[in-house]
């Protein structure tokens, strides 16, 4: 008995429930959908039917399966919004180690880190591809850029939340500055730098795939607006909103296993 | 902290980013950013063109502008109601309420792109009419991108309550209902400004990104996508500063309400 209620109010299984009753909830909708629609793969399919086009062998455009299509643009969405993502972590946490190094600069930089934070950057994102004139490139920028801010605000964060007596201990050691920062400040960072890494990781791949669909070529959001113009089958547009969400919420908790991985004071903590 | 400002840092926080912001604009006017991006005249248009062009299509651009805010605060409302509530809920049954939480903030890792199709589908028959069609999707995306904020901050100010104020509720023998509304409630004011930090600038990128998948054509971000389909470069670029202006208005307005709002609590 004490068993079965410790599984019940267990957090997975919790979560469960919700899970089954959102499945239900789509299933009662696409049900309703299927009897008053003449196409109601437009509107809302059943789950079986999803899955259903993600498994057959069917030839959608004479050569490539549903999944081997989607899998071939989520490739090239994927990888740019990872190398964007990338760059966009580096740039973040080497300025905010400079606005952590520099009174200047943090003067300098520290309004225009909130600005950007405040302007629609993803509507610039048809701009950004006639600068560059190249697809490719602007996605890895503007994933660059999105990326670029919860970094950089949280990293920064993370170098001012150090406490006092750390520094006063630091001081008392005769530590100079490469000692300080490698020894304290940039280790007590690390918790806020992967609380940036989590924010972030969603918006690479929203920014990449926003992109994408500004013009013609490889890519999910490509897929997707020439699926939702009737040029392939409307399932194709539901396996793509079904696995950008999936990749958009697994990103953010692989970010967490990342941490757990790398920093041992997840571990530590979890044990207790 | 020591309450006397010190003159010096005060003078460099404003010099410094002023003399930066100067300097682009120049470095802008004079050409040598589009040498710096390697890109023309054409692409990139000098400020005063943009400032020009603003003036000229002012009347076009308020229009567009009313479209795009009243799609952001009208969803932005309505999702932090909606997180509100449900917030409430996890604490009122919080086993429950926590793992639906964890839902909700998953949704926010949905891409927005993802979602604007499908509720645009969902929504093809709420109206004869394709404004109000396009309006109800757009509303309901800026929604669900600010709901996620929302609960999961309330939640936590509704249920971080400050050292034994719930025992001295207790001692002054106060109802449930009472506590909620005494120690709950205003406990949470803080903790909603934080959500709405996050899902004020959200809500204009919502806003912005929905109206591009919407059937009928208006908004800031649509005009910007629309005229770098025709090569309207300058006409999009008016359009991109407007919506930056949008943004940063959006946040003082947010900042003023906070100020005001928070005003006995220092």
């Amino acid at each position: 008995m004490k068993k079965i209620k410790r599984i019940l109010t267990s957090k997975i299984f919790v979560t469960l429930i919700w899970i089954v009753a959102l499945i239900v909830v789509w299933e009662l909708f696409a049900f309703h959908v299927e009897q008053t629609k003449r196409t109601p793969e437009n509107i809302q399919p059943h789950l079986s039917g999803i899955v259903d086009s993600l498994t057959s062998s069917r030839k959608i455009n004479g050569s490539q399966t549903a999944l081997q299509m989607v899998m071939e643009n989520a490739k090239a969405t994927l990888s740019r919004a990872g190398i964007g993502y990338i760059i966009g972590i580096a740039a973040g946490s080497v300025l905010a180690l400079f606005m952590s190094l520099s009174g200047v600069i943090e003067k300098l930089a520290f309004p225009y880190l909130m600005l950007i934070q405040l302007i629609p950057i993803l509507g610039m994102a048809p701009i950004i591809n006639a600068i560059t004139g190249d697809i490719a490139k602007s996605r890895i920028i503007i994933a660059a850029i999105l990326t670029f801010y919860p970094v950089a605000a949280n990293t920064l964060a993370g170098f001012k939340a150090v406490q006092k007596e750390k520094y006063e201990l630091m001081y008392s050691y005769a530590a100079n500055k490469f000692q300080l920062y490698t020894k304290t400040m940039i280790p007590a960072c690390i918790p806020y730098f992967f609380t940036g890494l989590k924010i972030s990781a969603p918006m690479a791949i929203t920014a990449s795939i926003l992109v994408d669909t500004l013009q013609g070529g490889i890519g999910l959001g490509c897929l997707l607006s020439q699926s939702l113009k009737g040029a392939m089958t409307r399932y194709v547009f539901w396996d793509i909103v079904f696995f950008s969400a999936v990749i958009g919420i697994l990103s953010f908790y692989l970010m967490g296993v990342l941490e757990t991985i790398l920093c041992p004071y997840k571990r530590i903590g979890k044990k207790e | 902290m020591p309450k006397k400002i010190n003159m010096k840092t005060a003078a460099g926080s404003v010099i410094y980013p002023t003399l930066f912001g100067a300097a682009v604009i120049i470095s802008w006017q004079t050409g040598f950013l589009h040498k710096l991006l390697k890109t023309d005249e054409y692409v990139l248009p000098y400020p005063t063109k943009i400032l020009h062009i603003m003036h000229e299509n002012s009347d076009k651009i308020m229009l567009n502008v009313q479209a795009s805010v009243k799609v952001a605060l009208l969803g932005l409302l309505l999702g932090s109601l909606i997180g509100y509530f449900i917030a409430i809920i996890a604490t009122v049954f919080p086993k429950y309420g926590s793992g639906g939480l964890t839902i909700v903030s998953a949704f926010n890792a949905i891409p927005i792109v993802a979602l604007a199709p499908v509720f645009i589908n969902w929504t093809k028959d709420v109206s004869e009419e394709a404004e109000v069609r396009s309006m109800v999707a757009k509303v309901l995306v800026v929604t669900v991108t600010s709901m996620a904020a929302m609960s999961v901050n309330a939640y936590r100010g509704l249920t971080e309550l400050p050292p034994f104020s719930d025992d001295l509720m207790k001692t002054y023998a106060a109802g449930k209902v009472t506590e909620f509304f005494k120690l709950c409630l205003p406990n949470s004011l803080p903790y909603i400004f934080t959500a709405l930090r996050v899902s004020v600038p959200g809500s204009v990128i919502g806003a912005l990104v929905s109206e591009y998948f919407a059937e009928y054509i208006i908004g800031v971000g649509r005009q910007i996508r629309e005229n770098i389909l025709i090569a309207q470069y300058a006409t999009a670029w008016a359009y991109i500063i407007t919506a930056c202006i949008i943004g940063i208005a959006m946040y003082i307005v947010l900042m003023i309400v906070e100020t005001i709002a928070l005003r006995k609590r220092k």
